[in-house]
C-alpha cells in the first residue's frame, strides 16, 4: 500500500498535461482561413480550380483583443478561386468568411496571388515555384488589414514520399505590425502514399516573427497537423486534417478539410 | 531481383562467337558512340548513336543470305544490338535475357546470321535505363533494317525510311497518379519540323514510306496533308487488301508500310496527327518539285486508326481450336506518385515470371488480357504472330511482331513456336520492360 502523496500513471499525467495545454489562452489573434501547404505545380491553362477551405477553431482565443474578435469556435469557409493562364503561371483569387455564435456570418476579406513556376521544359530536379499574394482583411479579423506575401514554393515526390516547403515572407502595409517589417512564416510537408488514393502525413505551419528579430517561442505561432489527402481522382483535391498549436500564440485545436474540383473550359479533343 | 540486377549478373559478358564468325569479312560495322544531335539550330542533344548518326545507318540485307555485323561499344555502358523482328538464334538476337551476350564497353562484337523473313525490321538497343531517360531506347541507338524480298509487295517510284523518336523526356506525375516519361522534343529523322531538308518528290510518283515508331514510350499518329496511304505492310509483313487511310497510327517499336499517291502538287506537312507533338517537332516538309512557300497542314479532327481495317477475307493460317491457349494478364503495381509503376505478368514481374515451356512447330493463341489503365505495345522475339481477336471481334490475316494491347481489353494472337532456345516477351514502352514487363519462352 502506498502513502503520502498520490500517484498516478504516466499515461494519465501526459493526458492531464496535454489537457492543461490545450486549456490555455493564446495571447494573440491569428487568422486560420487557409490552412495549405502549396506544390509547385500551377493550374494548367484553360482550366480553373475552385476549392473550399474549411476550417473550424476548436480551442482557441476567446478574449476579445484590441476589437478582434476571438477565434474560439470560428468557422471559417474560403473560396479559393484559381485560373490557369499559361503552363507557367496561375492568378488565384480568395473571398474569406466567418462564422461565428455572436456575429453570424461576416464576410472577413479578400485576396489575389498570382503564382508562377519553373515549367517542366527546364528539367529542374524539384519542382520551384513563386507566388505573391496581396489582400485585405477586416480589422475585426485582424487588425492587420492590408498585407503582403511572397512565398518561394518547392516540392519532390520521391517514390511513396513527399515533400514541399514554402519559406514564406511576410509584410504588413496597413496595420499595428508595420514597422515589423518582413516576418518569416515558413510551412512545410511530408506524406507518404498509403495506396494510391490515400496518402498521410504531417503540416508544419508557423510565423516566426520580424524576419530581423524572431519572436519569442510563446510569441511565435507554431502548428502541426496531421493529414490525410484523397487522390481519388485528378478533378478532385481532397485534404483534411487536425492540427494543434505549440505555443501560447497559437490557436490550440483547429479541424480543417479542403475540397477542390478542378474544371476544364477548354474543348476536348483527341488532336490537342 | 530487378531487371537491371538480372543484367548485371546473368548473362552479360564478351560474346563467345562460331570460329568462322570470327573470320568472315563484315557486310556492316556499327560503332556505338556519344553523339549531339541538332534537332534544331543551336538545339543539341547529347544522346548514345550508331556510326554518328540518327537514325543509324539503313542496313540492307537479302533474304536467306548470311551477313556479319561488327558493333564497336565506345559509350561507358554495356550494349547489345536487337534484330528487331528477325528469325535468328537466341545468342545473336540481341537480348541479354535470352541469352545474347552483352558488348562491355570498348569491346567489339561480330553479329552473324541469316536474316529473314523479308520486309521492314529494324535494329535498336535493348539495354536497361531505369530513370536515365537518356539511355536505352530513350537514346539515339535505333536503325532501319530492310530485308530484300523477292517480290516488292507494292509497285514504288521512290522509296523514304523516317523514324518518329522523343527527345529530353523527364518523369513527371500524370493523371493516372503515377510518374511518366514527358518529352520535350519530338523529331522524324532526327529533325524537327522544318529543319533539314524536305523530302522532294515529284508529281504522278508512288512514294513508298516506310515508317518506324522508335519512340522509347509514346505511340504516334502521322497523316500528310493533302494525300493518303495505301497501307501495305504492318510490322514488315504484307496484308493481303492493301486499303486507303487518312492517317496511321504506330505504337513503340510498331512499323507500317505505305503507299503515297502524289497527286496533290505543293508543300505539304507529314506530320503528328496531335498539335502539341507537331509543336514539338515531329513532322517533315514534303516538297514537290517545282513548288515553293509554306507547306501547308490540314488538321485531322479525330484518331483514326484499327488493325481490323487490314485483316483478310481469305484466311490461310490453322483454325484457333488447334492452338493452345496461353492467358497472360498484364496488371500495374503502384509504387509512390514519385515512381514508376512496376509491372506484372500473370501476377510477377520479370526475372520472377514464369518462363513458359513451349514445343517446336506447335501452335499457341496468347491471350494478352490488358488489366491496367495503360495501352502496351507487346513484342515478341523472333516470330511473328497473327492478329486474332481484338476486344471481343475475331480478326485474321493481320500478322506482326508487336501489337497495342488497349487499356481494359483483351487481344488474341497466334503463332508457332519455330525458334530453339529462349524467347523474350515484353511490353516495349522502356519505362514498362524495366519495371517487370517482360517474360521468357522456352523452345523445347
Amino acid at each position: 500500500m502506498h502513502r503520502g502523496g498520490m500517484r498516478l500513471p504516466p499515461r494519465l499525467w501526459m493526458v492531464i498535461g496535454l489537457a492543461a495545454f490545450l486549456c490555455s489562452l493564446p495571447v494573440r489573434a491569428q487568422g486560420n482561413y487557409e490552412i495549405q501547404v502549396y506544390g509547385a505545380d500551377t493550374v494548367p491553362p484553360g482550366s480553373t480550380m475552385i476549392e473550399l477551405h474549411s476550417n473550424f477553431t476548436a480551442l482557441g482565443q476567446r478574449n476579445e483583443i484590441q476589437g478582434v474578435f476571438p477565434t474560439y469556435h470560428q468557422e471559417h469557409e474560403t473560396l479559393e478561386i484559381t485560373q490557369g493562364i499559361n503552363d507557367w503561371f496561375e492568378i488565384g483569387f480568395y473571398v474569406f468568411t466567418s462564422e461565428q455564435a455572436a456575429h453570424g456570418v461576416q464576410w472577413v476579406g479578400d485576396h489575389i496571388r498570382p503564382r508562377v513556376r519553373a515549367p517542366t521544359s527546364w528539367h529542374w530536379p524539384v519542382g520551384v515555384s513563386l507566388s505573391t499574394e496581396i489582400g485585405y482583411q477586416r480589422a475585426v479579423y485582424s487588425l492587420d488589414t492590408w498585407t503582403w506575401e511572397i512565398r518561394p514554393i518547392i516540392d519532390k515526390a520521391i517514390d511513396r514520399w513527399y515533400f514541399a516547403f514554402n519559406p514564406a515572407l511576410e509584410r504588413t502595409w496597413h496595420g499595428p505590425d508595420v514597422g515589423q517589417g518582413l516576418a518569416f512564416a515558413p510551412a512545410a510537408k511530408v506524406s507518404y502514399d498509403v495506396t494510391k488514393q490515400v496518402s498521410g502525413g504531417i503540416e508544419y505551419y508557423a510565423d516566426y516573427g520580424a524576419f530581423a528579430q524572431f519572436d519569442s517561442f510563446h510569441q511565435q505561432q507554431q502548428q502541426f497537423f496531421a493529414v490525410t489527402d484523397l487522390n481519388v481522382s485528378p478533378k478532385w483535391e481532397i485534404n483534411f486534417g487536425v492540427g494543434i498549436g505549440v505555443t501560447g500564440s497559437t490557436d490550440h485545436l483547429i479541424v480543417k478539410g479542403i475540397l477542390g474540383r478542378h474544371f476544364t473550359w477548354r474543348k476536348s479533343s483527341p488532336v490537342e | 531481383m530487378t531487371r537491371r540486377e538480372f543484367l548485371q549478373t546473368g548473362v552479360a559478358g564478351v560474346g563467345v562467337l562460331p570460329a568462322e564468325c570470327q573470320t568472315r569479312r563484315p557486310d556492316y560495322s556499327l560503332t556505338i558512340e556519344p553523339y549531339a544531335l541538332e534537332v534544331f539550330p543551336r538545339r543539341v542533344i547529347r544522346t548514345v548513336a550508331y556510326n554518328s548518326q540518327i537514325p543509324g545507318p539503313l542496313l540492307r540485307f537479302e533474304e536467306g543470305r548470311m551477313v556479319t555485323i561488327h558493333v564497336t561499344n565506345r559509350t561507358g555502358n554495356s550494349e547489345v544490338v536487337h534484330w528487331h523482328g528477325l528469325f535468328l538464334p537466341s545468342d545473336v538476337d540481341g537480348a541479354m535475357e535470352e541469352g545474347t551476350p552483352a558488348i562491355p564497353p570498348e569491346a567489339k562484337a561480330r553479329y552473324t546470321f541469316t536474316p529473314q523473313p523479308a520486309g521492314f525490321r529494324w535494329y535498336h538497343t535493348h539495354t536497361f535505363a531505369g530513370r536515365d531517360l537518356n539511355k536505352g531506347q530513350y537514346s539515339g541507338q535505333h536503325g532501319f533494317l530492310w530485308i530484300e524480298p523477292r517480290e516488292n509487295p507494292g509497285r514504288y517510284d521512290a522509296e523514304a525510311f523516317l523514324a518518329l523518336h522523343d527527345w529530353r523526356g523527364q518523369l513527371l506525375m500524370s493523371d493516372d497518379g503515377s510518374m511518366n516519361p514527358s518529352y520535350d522534343v519530338s523529331t522524324i529523322n532526327g529533325r524537327t519540323l522544318g529543319f533539314g531538308e524536305p523530302l522532294r518528290v515529284k508529281q504522278g510518283q508512288r512514294l513508298l514510306i516506310h515508317l518506324l515508331n522508335s519512340s522509347a514510350t509514346d505511340c504516334h499518329w502521322i497523316a500528310l496533308a493533302g494525300h493518303q496511304f495505301e497501307v501495305i505492310a504492318l510490322d514488315g509483313n504484307p496484308i493481303t487488301a492493301p486499303c486507303s487511310v487518312p492517317m496511321l497510327s504506330l505504337a513503340p517499336a510498331e512499323r507500317v508500310s505505305a503507299v503515297v499517291l502524289l497527286n496533290n502538287p505543293g508543300v505539304w506537312v507529314l506530320g503528328e496527327v496531335r498539335k502539341h507533338i507537331r509543336a514539338a517537332g515531329m513532322g517533315i516538309v514534303i516538297e514537290y518539285a517545282g513548288w515553293g512557300g509554306a507547306p501547308r497542314w490540314y488538321q485531322p479532327e479525330a484518331l483514326l486508326w484499327s488493325y481490323q481495317r487490314f485483316e483478310s477475307r481469305n484466311p490461310s493460317a490453322p483454325d484457333a481450336e488447334s492452338a493452345t491457349p496461353v492467358p497472360l494478364v498484364f496488371k500495374s503495381k503502384f509504387n509512390g506518385h514519385g515512381d514508376l509503376d512496376h509491372w506484372t505478368i500473370n501476377g510477377k514481374s520479370f526475372p520472377r515470371t514464369e518462363t513458359i515451356e513451349i514445343i517446336q512447330g506447335q501452335r499457341y493463341r496468347l491471350q494478352f488480357r490488358n488489366e491496367s489503365i495503360d495501352h502496351h505495345p507487346v513484342h515478341l522475339h523472333r516470330h511473328v504472330f497473327e492478329l486474332r481477336r481484338i476486344a471481343g471481334r475475331s480478326t485474321r490475316g493481320v500478322f506482326k511482331d508487336t501489337v497495342l494491347v488497349n487499356s481494359n481489353t483483351q487481344v488474341d494472337v497466334e503463332f508457332t513456336a519455330s525458334q530453339a532456345g529462349l524467347t523474350l516477351f515484353h511490353c516495349h514502352q522502356q519505362d514498362h520492360m524495366d519495371a517487370g514487363f517482360m517474360m521468357l519462352f522456352r523452345n523445347v
